[in-house]
């Protein structure tokens, strides 16, 4: 137990060592690449005394130590400060983005590890026959493709030729509930969800499809299964048993595909309009409101760092042997 | 790794035995059906790059006119435009060309340029060990923890969007699974006996990483360099599909990012397809390769 508190710190240290790292370079990047933002926001009317002013209210006059330490405080306090254009808190617009994205990402995950994981079991069963070799071939090549093109070719079919789904938005106009419960549970949402989501699903089944065949390989091999075959039991039954026990090491795919999808699902929420931060920061960025900006980023990156952070320490209790090397 | 023994045995003639090690690669390649295949697209996809502003009707940026003299915009595949034109009036087929080119620079200088890195790093920190590792593993946790897309879009767009800032950002993304990769690589070669063999024989430090046990390595850089050619090409279309591409050039991502916006997927397919094919096809030709020659480099996963 000794051993899995030490290893539990040591993550720990670095999880903290690594988003300082993050938010340093995020300082740095704006502090030393041309391009000033408080050029955006002030006019060439300005007078010399208000831009002056305007400074002072955004602590740009401190000495830039003074400026790092409130930047990396108020950072890790979440007070990102005011959007230049929306004049709302950059939180509450941050906190509604995540939502949003959330609400894309949770479904298609929760999919692709179910079926994926069914997949997966089958193949693994199914070892060296010519549907498993053409399967996983297919699996990667799937994968492989661009998944922003295959939304707009998903688009072009269903939404734009066949009129089955609307063409992106997370809900009609006007079909926003009173709550963001309410509105992710309406038939509207499901109606809109069903593209984006199968379309994130063609990439992300593909490593749970391959991660469960592979230890469903490992838990074959087991004497268990010889007992249970003994004794009788379907192969049915069988093959239940075995992708039980092959189904642990799945529970850490599932929290790095969890944070990757944060930061990878961007070109996509543009593709179906969807409201998600990705879009956020695409749109910040044109308007260059870098308040709005700087805050997706970063907590995209936490999103990141947070979910690797949980996959050491759930990868540590399944497997022991990790936390004592 | 089983060319591994035979050219450590053979020490300092390692440097010269490449050309016939890559010839023996791309034999083992082309051996199965997809790596031929794969092989041959990319092949074509070179060509393409070489000579097709030669064999282009148009430039990029060309307004292409009707029989009437008027600008010819969004018509479809036809004899005025083989593969239609553009809302500006521009040929498809010419951008398409155009930027096969723009996509294998991108591809091809990021990735060497991140190989190289990523190879030196993964040596360094693998074989010195200890502090420098230490400090090495962690500079590489802290740029993992980067989210790259994010990233880039924020430096683009703070500093300005060119083809060589692209190139930069792609390999800054694309050393880090390299050197991890390398790195492990490294741990496992300086235990086996011909690195002792080569220091008890007094071999310098420098001499052992870079004459006897680089040569090692080589073979997975290759294989990291192929993948990297396909994530430099899809990064730099993602990049230019959001508008933070080059503006000066035309790639397959630029001509997606003006198709969308234009409202293409409604109404004028021809523009959407074919980038959208020529980066898929791509990808999968890259893709095809690099199995089989993981397949040559890993005969665990060929008996699989």
């Amino acid at each position: 137990m000794n051993g899995l508190r030490w290893y539990l710190l040591r993550r720990l240290v670095l999880l903290l060592f690594v988003t300082a790292a993050v938010l340093t370079i995020l300082f740095v990047m704006f502090k030393l690449l041309p391009g000033n933002p408080l050029s955006v926001f002030i006019d060439s009317n300005f007078s010399e005394e208000m831009i002056r002013r305007q400074k002072q209210l955004w602590g740009l006059d401190a000495p830039l130590w003074l400026q790092y330490v409130r930047y990396m405080w108020n950072m890790l306090t979440f007070s990102f400060g005011t959007s230049f254009f929306q004049m709302t808190p950059v939180r509450d617009i941050v906190i509604e983005k995540l939502l949003h994205t959330a609400a894309m990402i949770v479904p298609a995950v929760v999919l692709s590890v179910v079926l994926g994981a069914l997949l997966g079991s089958w193949l693994g069963w199914r070892r060296g026959s010519r549907q498993e070799g053409a399967v996983v071939v297919g699996l990667l090549a799937l994968r492989s493709v661009p998944s922003f093109f295959v939304g707009i070719i998903v688009l072009m079919v269903f939404s734009y030729n066949l009129g089955w789904f609307p063409p992106g938005g997370m809900v009609s106009i006007g079909g926003q509930g009173d709550s963001f419960l309410e509105t992710i549970l309406s038939l509207d949402f499901l109606h809109h969800l069903i593209l984006p989501c199968l379309v994130l699903m063609t990439r992300e089944i593909t490593s749970p499809a391959l991660l469960l065949r592979s230890t469903m390989l490992e838990v074959k091999g087991s004497d268990f299964l010889d007992i249970l075959r003994a004794k009788g039991l379907p192969e049915r039954r069988i093959v239940m048993h075995a992708t039980r026990n092959a189904l642990l090491p799945l529970v850490t795919d599932v929290a790095v595909m969890m944070g990757f999808l944060f930061q990878g699902q961007v070109l996509l929420e543009i593709i179906f309009a969807w409201p998600g931060v990705g879009r956020e920061l695409v749109a910040a960025l044109n308007d260059l409101d870098y308040p709005v900006a700087q805050a997706c980023f970063f907590v995209m990156a936490l999103i990141i760092l947070l979910f690797n952070f949980v996959a050491d320490v759930l990868y540590a209790f399944i497997d022991p042997r990790v936390a004592l090397s | 790794m089983t060319s591994a023994h035979p050219v450590a045995e053979r020490g300092g003639t390692a440097g010269r035995g490449i050309f016939s090690r890559v010839a023996h690669a791309l034999r083992v390649i082309v051996r199965y059906p997809t790596g031929a295949i794969g092989l041959f697209l990319l092949a074509l996809f070179v060509i393409v790059a070489l000579i097709g502003p030669l064999i282009a009707p148009y430039g990029p940026f060309d307004v292409v006119r009707t029989p009437q003299g008027g600008v010819a915009r969004l018509v479809p595949p036809g004899s005025v435009a083989l593969l239609g034109t553009t809302n500006q009036g521009s040929d498809v087929l010419s951008q398409l060309l155009y930027g096969t080119r723009v996509a294998l620079l991108v591809g091809v200088i990021a990735a060497v340029g991140s190989v190289v890195l990523g190879t030196m790093i993964g040596l360094v920190s693998g074989y010195a060990g200890g502090k420098v590792d230490e400090a090495i593993m962690r500079f590489t946790d802290v740029a993992f923890g980067i989210p790259f897309l994010p990233f880039a879009l924020i430096v683009i767009s703070v500093a300005g969007a060119s083809l060589p800032l692209v190139i930069l950002l792609v390999t800054l993304f694309l050393w880090r699974t390299t050197s991890r990769v390398i790195r492990a690589q490294v741990l496992t070669l300086k235990t086996r006996p011909f690195v002792w063999a080569a220091r008890a024989a007094g071999a310098s430090e420098s001499r052992i990483l870079f004459v006897h046990i680089a040569p090692n390595v080589l073979p997975l850089s290759f294989l990291y360099m192929a993948i990297g050619v396909q994530g430099g090409v899809m990064l730099e279309a993602a990049l230019s599909f959001l508008g933070f591409g080059d503006p000066n050039v035309m790639s397959w991502g630029g001509m997606l990012n003006q198709s969308f916006r234009a409202g293409a997927m409604r109404s004028a397919w021809w523009w959407v397809i074919p980038p959208g094919v020529a980066l898929s096809l791509f990808v999968i030709s890259v893709f095809m390769v690099t199995r089989a020659y993981e397949e040559l480099l890993n005969p665990r996963m060929r008996e699989a």
